[in-house]
């Protein structure tokens, strides 16, 4: 075949993928999917099949998105300047830009002065963002640097996703077994079968019962839990179990002896900030109303929970493109905070919002167009519930900061988890934010 | 305005790539000025005509590799002049003194500089951190050629605290060295023209990602005038049409919506779903790179030149071996030509041999600080010589366990290369290596008789059936497991073995069954290989600390959740819920398992569809493509806790 003639065959081809640029629009609509092709524009404008590389973003992590008052996690959004998809309207959301909303933490920190004779707790409850003591941690030192105290505080007595702070190691009659096949755990926030009609799941919102067929009564369970880096000073435990429990410990290792409910094992110290990890994976926050409240009322008030850091949201974000849903969500929110505060009404309560989350939109990566809807609802309420506000979202950078965090190793390829060294520098904020409040 | 600076600038974070419009406006506009050439200069003038149009692409590739490299084209200028010279040096000293060893001499300066400047770019960290690890150093990496660059001062436009690693150097730099050793070996003539040489290195379809063209293939290609039948034009375009498919609809699309978030992050996955985003990524890696060859293929077909190919349906092997034939054809190749044979072959053991094997065993021990296991690297070797000088000593029936020593032992070592040649980390070593050994194993297997076979694989699986009871650890369970449906396979086998001994099996019967035993084989070749994998994903090709970190986390990870955290109950609703990840997988390897044949015939079929009709088809086939890319991300979604 003569090069002219392929020459006409590629130019052929591209001119017929012209015309179908012109004439077929832009995206048509069958059902639940839709077919695209670009315009013409798009084509010669941005590069259709690239995604990342044909983005640009001008703020870098860490620096706030400037839309109308002076940048700060707290400060107010206004998504409607965001751009979402035209087919969907978002709502706009005005909030109050003048208050620091820090103020709402004063008797927290007005009772950390009395850190070097008291307890004083920190639970960071939230979804799979903070697991692996990935961001927490980062609080825990700061505070514990500040104000003393040691320990990694609770941990369940089968850990199954692993964490940076402490390595643990379940065994049962002195043979290994993997948590899994540990005693059956029962979780607010789990599938229904793993769920208990009694409510008593305790302040983890999850326990494990030690008298179903899987371990008799009489059998040993022996937990190793060996933290790591900083917090492996020395601190003693605490466990939270029902009386019929028997316990014993030794170093790092538990031995816990008959039938009842573990509630969780903490290594902290009887004085200064002890700061708990509580990951909830795949949840939306809603589930604090299904704990019995008396449990939670007695867990607050012995322990001297100060602060409560709720950091959920993000969960609700990939499968719900409805304002009126999110909206839904944040009422519910909202109740969580208001119930929270009758169970520790001592408790100063901080909510950090979810953090910027990408999807691909007509192949490109783009912030979902409900995460600045809903952060900005959650700081509208929190605000209304006299409850500090951290907006993970702004703090970011706002829209499409997510994709300068993957570019940096910050961020994990989905667009929605922060890498290791991502949750570290987002908890170092967190933290920062708390202590710059105190001060 | 905007369209011209894009197409002619360098941007870093724009490259060219197959898979972008600028890469096809870009090689319309080439193509252009290509068939002018070819039609509008008289064929009269013979190689002045053909020499045109290689310099004419050389350029072109030239500025192809600018816009993906930006200034790293001095490289590849560099090299090019380096090997023209030394070829040709080479060529006129055997002339005029065929026993010199000047020749010899000019090949090692040859290949000193070539690997000298792969290793440097790829390598330096790597060797950077072993001896920081090592010795307790803190040195770092430094960028001359930025300090160059600068003005020598450290300093300036280019940073010198980081080496980055050029686009396609490991590629071009086996190409050159394939060249001077073709020369050097008298397998071809040199290039007496440096521009047709630099063409040759520096050809765009396959600069950056291969295949990995030797010398002998192509230079012939130089000299010969355009052809492309009318049926060769048809199968070209299939080819590149085949490649974007493979590369949007099955690696980009599994890739985003499946395979990077769990290797990202398994543990927010159940045992199921890492096993299946690890047969995912297994398809994917498959696609990815092949899809880009076969691009290459096609582009390159259309201008008249002949790539070789470079993957032959991998995942239809039935052993390790042939697996490594099929896949990376072209650097499979090339390591056999100039690392596998110049180690010995199956024929003998020699310097080379020793000098790797000392090698490997000094950066496994490095690596891992357990230099204890130089003891068994030094007894194995030890033995080695020894067996094979009393092997030699004795009469020639030894001789076929030699010759599979001898072969094991090179294959082995080229296995390990070859696994570090794909990227400067400890986990590459560890794939390179688990290859190897799964080449011996799978050699050895052939040799034994059905008893010896079910015996042993009685003894391994109950082995490591043993080890989990004790241990009760997820990667234990996961070997158990896995030999269990080997020796379920095995047995069966062998029972039909042991059945048939006697009887007359007919033709038909034995049909089934070597269909059966073929399946059963490609399965577990398949399923081998995608262990392997586990290792072959990182996420930095330059920095090994981190590179080894993510990779050693990653792969721990995915053993532990699908050894020790399965949930029987997350599978329906994974598929349910991924029903078009699921959907794009089976699709992948029910296409990649068609018959050869079948194969061949819809590409026939395609190449002689009348033109018109082709046009038609390509814009239909890159609409639907199109819908893969735009496709909105499945949600992220949570089964277990």
């Amino acid at each position: 075949m003569r090069p002219y003639k392929v020459l006409l065959f590629i130019f052929a081809c591209l001119a017929v993928m012209a015309v179908l640029c012109v004439a077929l629009p832009h995206r048509v609509e069958i059902g639940d999917r839709s077919l695209k092709w670009p315009t013409l524009a798009e084509v010669f404008e941005t590069d259709p099949i690239a995604t990342l590389d044909s983005l640009e973003f001008p703020d870098t992590p860490g620096t706030p998105e400037i839309i109308e008052t002076p940048a700060s996690p707290d400060t107010p959004d206004t998504p409607a300047t965001e751009a979402p998809k035209p087919e969907i309207v978002v709502p706009k959301v005005v909030v109050d830009s003048t208050i620091d909303c820090r103020e709402f933490l004063r008797p927290f920190y007005e009772v950390l002065s009395e850190s070097d004779r008291q307890i004083i707790r920190v639970l960071h409850y939230g979804d799979s963002q903070i697991e692996e003591d990935r961001m927490t941690q980062q609080i825990r030192e700061a505070l514990q640097a500040r104000f003393g105290g040691a320990g990694v505080g609770l941990m369940p007595l089968a850990q199954t996703i692993p964490s940076l702070s402490v390595k643990q190691q379940l065994f049962m009659s002195e043979r290994f077994v993997l948590p899994t096949q540990g005693p059956r755990r029962y979780m607010v926030y789990a599938p229904k079968r793993d769920q208990r009609t009694d409510k008593k799941y305790g302040v983890m919102g999850q326990m494990a019962e030690m008298n179903d067929s899987l371990v008799s009564g009489s059998e040993d369970i022996m937990a190793v839990c060996t933290p790591q880096g900083i917090n492996a000073r020395y601190t003693k435990w605490k466990i939270f179990a029902d009386t019929s429990i028997h316990s014993t410990t030794h170093g790092d290792t538990v031995w816990l002896n008959g039938k009842g409910v573990v509630y969780g094992l903490s290594q902290q110290t009887e004085t200064g900030v002890i700061v708990d990890n509580l990951p909830m994976r795949g949840c939306l926050g809603t589930v604090f109303t299904k704990i019995d409240k008396e449990q939670l009322q007695t867990f607050y008030e012995q322990e001297n929970v100060r602060l409560i850091i709720l950091q959920f949201g993000g969960n609700a974000i990939p499968s719900n493109k409805n304002p009126g849903t999110i909206a839904g969500i944040v009422k519910g929110l909202r109740d969580q905070v208001r119930y929270l505060k009758t169970c520790a009404p001592e408790a100063s309560i901080l909510f950090i919002g979810p953090s910027d989350m990408l999807t691909q939109i007509d192949g490109e990566w783009q912030t979902y167009p409900m995460v600045p809807y809903m952060d900005g609802l959650l700081r509208k309420m929190a605000l209304e519930e006299n409850i500090a506000y951290f907006s993970l979202y702004r703090w970011m950078g706002g829209s499409g900061s997510m994709l300068r965090w993957q570019e940096v190793g910050l961020a994990g390829s989905d667009g929605v988890h922060f890498t290791r060294a991502g949750a570290k520098k987002a908890g170092k904020a967190v933290a920062n934010w708390i202590l710059e409040g105190e001060r | 305005m905007n369209f011209l600076h894009h197409i002619l600038g360098f941007n870093e974070e724009s490259p060219l790539l197959f898979t972008q419009f600028y890469f096809w406006a870009f090689f319309a506009l080439v193509f252009a000025v290509f068939a002018l050439i070819m039609e509008a200069v008289p064929d009269r003038l013979g190689n002045k005509k053909l020499h045109l149009r290689n310099v004419y692409l050389m350029f072109v590739s030239w500025f192809f590799y600018y816009k993906t490299s930006g200034l790293f084209l001095l490289i590849l200028a560099f090299v090019t002049l380096s090997d023209w010279i030394i070829a040709q040096q080479i060529k006129k000293s055997q002339i005029s003194n065929p026993k010199s060893q000047i020749p010899k001499i000019l090949l090692a300066l040859s290949v000193t500089i070539d690997l000298g400047l792969l290793a440097y770019f790829k390598y330096a960290y790597f060797f950077t951190n072993m001896v920081n690890d090592l010795f307790g150093t803190g040195f770092r990496v430094f960028d001359i050629f930025a300090y160059v660059g600068n003005g020598f001062a450290d300093a300036g436009r280019f940073s010198v605290d980081t080496i980055v690693l050029p686009v396609g150097i490991s590629f071009y730099i086996f190409q050159v060295i394939s060249y001077t050793a073709d020369v050097y070996r008298g397998r071809i003539q040199p290039v007496k023209n440096i521009l047709d040489f630099g063409f040759y290195v520096s050809f765009f379809p396959q600069l950056v990602a291969g295949p990995i063209v030797r010398a002998e293939e192509f230079i012939p290609q130089l000299y010969k005038p355009y052809h492309l039948s009318r049926r060769w034009f048809g199968v070209a375009v299939f080819w590149i049409l085949n490649g974007l498919a493979k590369k949007i609809i099955m690696s980009d699309y599994l890739a985003v919506n499946l395979i990077d978030r769990v290797f990202d992050n398994p543990l927010l996955f159940s045992g199921f779903e890492n096993l299946f985003a690890l047969f995912a990524y297994s398809l994917q890696v498959y696609a990815d790179f092949s899809g880009y060859t076969d691009i290459a293929i096609g582009v390159a077909m259309l201008m008249g030149f002949y790539l070789p190919m470079n993957f032959n349906s991998p995942y239809k092997s039935q052993s390790p071996q042939e697996f490594w034939r099929r896949w990376h054809m072209s650097l499979g190749r090339w390591l056999k030509t100039y690392l596998y044979i110049p180690l010995g072959g199956n024929r003998s053991i020699g310097f080379g041999t020793y000098f790797w094997w000392t090698m490997i065993a000094f950066v496994s021990a490095a690596l891992t600080r357990w230099w204890w296991i130089l003891i068994p690297f030094a007894a194995f070797m030890v033995g080695v010589v020894i067996w094979d000088k009393w092997a030699k000593s004795i009469v020639d029936r030894q001789s076929s366990n030699r010759k599979l020593l001898y072969s094991n032992l090179n294959s082995f070592i080229t296995q390990v290369l070859g696994g570090l040649w794909h990227g400067a980390s400890w986990n590459f070593i560890i794939w390179g290596g688990i290859n190897g050994i799964g080449m011996i194993v799978e050699k050895i297997w052939r040799k034994m008789s059905w008893h010896v076979r079910f015996a042993s694989m009685t003894v391994l699986t109950a082995g490591l059936c043993v080890a989990d009871f004790l241990t009760n650890l997820p990667v234990w369970r996961l070997f158990a497991v896995w030999a269990a449906i080997i020796w379920i396979g095995t047995a069966i086998r062998y029972i039909y073995y042991l059945c048939t001994l006697d009887k007359e099996i007919t033709n038909h019967q034995l049909q089934i069954t070597n269909k059966l035993a073929q399946a059963w084989a490609i399965l577990q070749t398949f399923t081998f290989i995608t262990f392997t994998r586990l290792f072959f994903r990182s996420s930095s090709n330059l920095d090994p600390a981190t590179a080894n970190e993510v990779a050693w986390a990653t792969a721990k990870n995915m053993v532990n959740q699908i050894g020790g955290a399965w949930y029987n109950e997350v599978i329906l609703p994974f598929m349910w819920e991924f029903r078009w990840v699921v959907a794009m997988f089976v699709l992948g390897m029910i296409i990649h398992w068609l018959p050869t044949n079948w194969k061949r015939r819809y590409r026939l079929w395609f190449a002689k569809m009348p033109l018109w009709l082709m046009v038609l088809a390509v814009c239909a086939a890159i609409y639907m493509i199109y819908q893969f890319v735009t496709a909105d991300m499945q949600p992220f979604i949570y089964f277990q806790f």
